[in-house]
This record gives C-alpha cells, structure tokens and sequence, in this order.
C-alpha cells in the first residue's frame, strides 16, 4: 500500500523563543513619548480679536494678488491674441450644514465684569465674556483682593466657590500655569470665572481665607500640578501617596511608566504565555519587542 | 488605673461603612470624636489624565466610572459641557428624554443612598425594599441603552437611539406603584424609635459653614438654602418642568433624609411631565464626524444626586482632545465638611455622618 500523497505544507518559521521573563518595556512604549503641546490654548479676546485681524489682512492679501495676477495674464493673453482668462472670483467661507455655531470670546458688557473692573482698576487684566460665561483675568498678587471683593461686595456678592482648578501651558512665554476660580452666586444666581497666570515657582495666595472650602481643591492642585499656595493651612498632598514623584496634570508627565509596575510572568515558567502574548501580538501587527518610536 | 489620654484611630480604609476606601483618622476622647481627618486617593486613577490624551467623545466612559451610582447623571453633565464647548444645541425630544433618564437615576442614587444609610445605621429591612425599585430602574436602563449600571447612555449632541418600543409602558407602571413604595419606606423610617434617635441631631451643618465650605446637593438643602441648579442655572428641559426644591431647616441627618425622600416625589412628577410633554422629532443634532475645538473654556455645573457635578473643559483650536479636563466632583467637597459634622460628635455618629453625605469613593479619588 502507497501511502496517500500529503501536500507539503509551508513551513511557518517558529516564534523565537524569548530569553529571560517576558518585560515590557514601558520606557520605549509609545505611550511612555510625550507629545508636548505647541500651542497656548488659553481663551482671550485680545488674542481672537489678533487671530481676526490677522486672518482678515491674510485673505485681503491673497485677493489683491489674485487679482494682480488676473491683470497680468490677461495683459499677457491680449499681447498673444489669445482668449482671455476667466476674472478671478472672491473665494466665501464655506458654510457648513450643522447644528454648531463656535461660541467666540466678546466684549465684556455684563455688570459684574464692569464693576470688577471698576473696584480693581488696574489689576485687572482682561475681561470677557465667551459661551455665556463671565471671565476676569487678575493680576496673580492680587488674587486675594479679588475674592475678598467678589465676597463681599454688596453688588457681587459670590457666596460660594464652587471649583479651583489649574492648568499647565508648558509652550507659554511668561507663565507656566492658570489657576482658574469659579465662583456662585446663590442670591443672584451668577457664575463668574477668576483667573491668574502663574509662572513656575510663584505661589499665589490661598483663597481658604475667604472661601474654606477651598482647602482640598488646592492641595488637589498642589498634588496634580506643583503649584503651592501661600499660608494655605495644610499644604500636603490629597490623592496621589504623600511620597510620590513628579506632579500627574502636567503635560510633560507620561500617561504610561511612571509608577507602574512591570509586568513578567513569573509564573510562567515554561515560557507559554509568553508565546501566546508574543503571537497574538504578532498577527495584530504590534511588535511587543520593539514598540515603534513615534 | 484609668488613662486618661486621647485615643488615635483609624476608621477604614476597609470598613464597611465608608461606601468605598475611605480612611478617617480619628483622635479619640473617650467616644468623643475630637480629631477628624479624612484621607482619600486610595481609588485615584488618574481620570482627567487619561481624558486628556483621549478624544472628547471617548471622556464619557469614564464619568461613568467616577459615580457609579449615577452614571446618567455624570453623562448628563459631560454631554452639556462638551455641547456648550463646541455650541451645539441639542433637539428637544434629546433633551426631554435626558430628563427624564436623569430623574430615574437620582431615584436610583436616593434609593441606593437609603438602603445603604439605613443599612449602615442599623435599620435592615428598607434595604430590600429600596432595593427592589432600584431593580426596575436599572431595567428601564438596559431596556434604553443595553447596560444597567456605567451607562454611557448620551452622546454628545444628543442620543444615539429613540426610546425602544414599549417604554412608556416600563415608565407608567414604575410610576403607577412608586409614591406606594415610598410611602412603605416612610412607615418603616419616619416614626421609627430608633431611627429618629439615630439621625436627629445627628451631624448638623448649618448653612452658612455648608455654603463656606462649597457643600451642594440634598445636604445644603437641608440646611434651609433652597439652592438646585435645576431651578438657578436650568439646563437640559429643567426650564419647561414643574417642580419644587423641597427644603428644611434643622440641618441635620433626620433633615436630610427627609429631603432626599421629598427629592424622589418631585422626581417622579418630573418624570409623568417628561412622558406627557415629550415632543416628536429627532434625537441628534447634525454635527460633523470628527469634533475639532476652538480656544474655549466652559464651566458647566449640572444637579446630580449628590450635589452639583461640574465640568471643566478647555479646548485646543484644531484639536479633537480636550486639552483639560477637569471634574468637580460633589462628593470630593461634600466630603470636606466631614471633620466639621463629626468633631465633638460621638465615635457611633460619624457612620451616620459619612452616610449622610452620601458619598461615593470613586468619584472622590477620580
């Protein structure tokens, strides 16, 4: 008896065999490369009203020489006899067909931004109102005469802070954080949005002495941020271990390392979930060995 | 033979009472609580951080996981904030069904709030019985968006899906049979011995401390300041409905209770008015595929169960991540008054204090 003829199958070259435990090597995980922000997102309308300008100038530009170049091709086209070209149209903003409408920053006309302005005087940096929302920017000293006056202030009259957050610009010239305030009024049923621009190292005054309850949310700052505040009573960290490294809000903070512990399966001592992790990884077009770079 | 020194302990972070990891060291004199510091972080997971490199409509999983006892109501407030970034405004039909599927889920977060408190105090039975409406809830979720508990049931703009078929039946026999529920509940609490011993007295905060200190929600209604955002900032179909903001005045856990009790009627009439009233039409605004932000910051600040929940979010031009985000948690600065309840209280108070609050350690810790 013949024996039946089995095509000769491909030989699949087997996955190497790995030499230690299986690590992940998270310093060269893509998620481990920061991507720094290039630009200062930070809401103004000094800086819109630039943008505008500019964006206008731009597109006065492009017509005038759109234009110039219509006059001398059509200037060329006579001189040779030919047709004339087809006058150049001004190009409309595209008009898009949804239920968005951006809210830009506008002039300040509610009250309470006037009378801010009016108490403070020059301290006050700028004020705006965008998407319904009051803003008034302060100079970073004098943060606490600003709450003061917003408590106080008969016409103001913010009773309560309702949230105290920051945020890191790392591509900022002049400041490194904001530290937003965002006050209620319960009487008159208003918000109003305080803020400072903070450099590194600065430590703005506590608001506890006016508003107690902003205890927690400057040490949640502290902790996330790095940014401590003058004669706050407790200024320790709140979620993160009190002997943690680095400050996790900001942008040139890893999302994956730092803290996280390698994963070996010590277990797996005949080496199988490694081959299993290493092949699965492998028909999902991942390379667990050598993550991409980018 | 008797020491007379102060005593230091630790309640938590494993104790049964705290809903979560809580820790509360505790100075001790005698059972006289004279030192109170609470300390979280024990549940910290990074939720803005992970945000933050995540695309805006990828946020909403995990305000679901940051108050997982009202998942609808975190949804709520993100879906308005990212709405109120980009200006979107949301078709009506969206926005009665989002208030309604909000009520449902501060019934369910009160009600979880009552098995669990009266649990913690030592009053079993309304725990079954708080648990068994918040059964029917849960399946009014699945029935809506496929999961009972995280949500993720908006999407920014609007709904992903209409109401299904056979809904509004789910709603009107829960309706037909909850003010009977809650008034089995108010048998078993309101005149009971116990209870009234256990809660009344218990853990006062008066209004000026609770407005000092930022406490929203049920706790500073109880303290006679008649402040919801519903009514204050209306949002979502708030404006169109009829309800009151029930208030007391004697600041205290009988107090609250109480309100959040009052809290679950008028919930219930805000959702007969939400079925009555609901327009036809569709559940989603046109928007673009991919939602690219301009510079802007927004503060949005919405009513969820515990208090108010606010977002903040800003925006880079030309960017589909937020570039922050930040959640104001209402537990995290309700949590903040707990040394102010407790201190000078007895040692068997402070259970009764932290249930008050109502807290949840997830939405805490972020």
């Amino acid at each position: 008896m013949s024996e039946p003829v089995v095509p000769e199958t491909p030989q699949v070259p087997e996955p190497e065999a790995p030499s230690g435990p299986y690590v992940y090597d998270y310093a060269a995980s893509p998620q481990r490369q920061i991507v720094m922000p290039k630009t200062v997102p930070l809401p103004s309308l000094r800086t819109y009203q630039a943008e505008v300008k500019a964006a206008a100038e731009a597109d006065e530009a492009k017509w005038v020489k759109m234009q110039a170049d219509f006059e001398t091709a059509k200037a060329k086209a006579e001189a040779e006899g030919k047709d004339a070209p087809k006058p150049p149209v001004r190009p409309v903003p595209r008009k898009d067909d949804n239920d968005m409408k951006t809210p830009w920053p506008q002039e300040a006309k509610d009250a309470d931004l006037l009378r801010l302005q009016e108490c403070l005087g020059a301290k006050v940096e700028e004020i705006f109102e965008q998407a319904g929302e009051l803003t008034c920017q302060v100079a970073k000293e004098s943060i606490l005469e600003a709450l003061q006056l917003c408590r106080q202030d008969a016409q103001l009259n913010y009773e309560m802070l309702a949230d105290e957050t920051a945020t890191h610009y790392p591509a900022a010239t002049g400041f490194a954080f904001s530290v937003v305030y965002h006050l209620t009024s319960i009487s008159r049923r208003k918000r109003l949005r305080l803020r400072i621009l903070v450099p590194e190292g600065f430590q703005p005054e506590t608001a506890c002495a006016v508003y107690p309850g902003a205890n927690w949310m400057e040490r949640e700052i502290y902790d996330m941020l790095g940014i401590r505040f003058a004669n706050h009573p407790d200024m320790t960290r709140i979620l993160c271990p009190e002997d943690w490294e680095g400050y996790p809000l900001r942008k040139d903070y890893p999302t994956v390392g730092l803290g996280q512990r390698d994963i070996a399966f010590r277990e797996d001592r005949g080496g199988m979930l490694e081959r299993i992790a290493l092949q699965k990884a492998g028909q999902l077009g991942i390379n667990l060995k050598q993550p991409k770079a980018d | 033979m008797f020491k007379n020194e102060e005593m230091e302990i630790n309640l938590g972070p494993q104790h049964p009472s705290t809903h979560g990891v809580l820790r509360v060291k505790l100075r001790l004199d005698g059972e006289t609580i004279t030192h109170c510091r609470p300390m979280i972080g024990y549940l910290h997971r990074g939720v803005e951080k992970i945000c933050e490199n995540q695309t805006f409509f990828q946020g909403q999983v995990w305000t679901d996981r940051m108050d997982y006892c009202s998942a609808v109501a975190n949804n709520l407030g993100w879906a308005e904030a990212n709405e109120k970034l980009f200006g979107i405004t949301v078709p009506r039909r969206a926005q009665y069904i989002r208030t309604m599927l909000n009520e449902f889920n501060r019934l369910a977060s009160h009600l979880i709030w009552l098995a669990t408190h009266a649990l913690d105090i030592g009053a079993m039975t309304v725990f079954l019985y708080a648990f068994r409406e918040r059964e029917d809830i849960l399946d009014m979720n699945e029935a809506f968006c496929g999961s009972r508990l995280t949500t993720t049931a908006f999407r920014i703009g609007g709904l992903r899906e209409d109401l299904p078929p056979g809904f509004e039946k789910m709603v009107q026999k829960f309706l037909a049979k909850f003010p009977s529920c809650l008034e089995e509940y108010e048998n078993l609490l309101n005149e009971n011995r116990i209870w009234k011993k256990r809660t009344i007295g218990v853990a006062k905060l008066g209004a000026e401390d609770a407005i000092a200190m930022g406490v929203t929600g049920p706790v500073l209604r109880a303290a006679g300041v008649p402040y919801d955002i519903r009514k204050a900032f209306p949002y979502a179909a708030y404006a169109e409905m009829d309800f009151e903001v029930p208030t007391r005045t004697e600041a205290d856990t009988y107090a609250r209770y109480l309100v959040r009790m009052d809290e679950m009627r008028q919930s219930a009439r805000i959702i007969q008015q939400c079925m009555d009233g609901m327009p036809e039409g569709p559940v989603m605004a046109k928007l673009p595929k991919i939602l690219k932000a301009e510079v802007n910051e927004v503060y949005h600040a919405t009513e969820a169960p515990k208090g108010e929940i606010g977002y903040y979010l800003v925006g880079e031009k030309g960017s589909s991540n937020p570039y922050r985000f930040h959640v104001r948690a209402p537990g995290f600065i309700n949590l903040q008054s707990l040394p102010k309840m407790a201190e000078g209280g007895l040692i068997a108070d402070i259970v009764a204090a932290i249930g008050t609050l109502d807290i949840v350690l997830g939405e805490i810790d972020r």
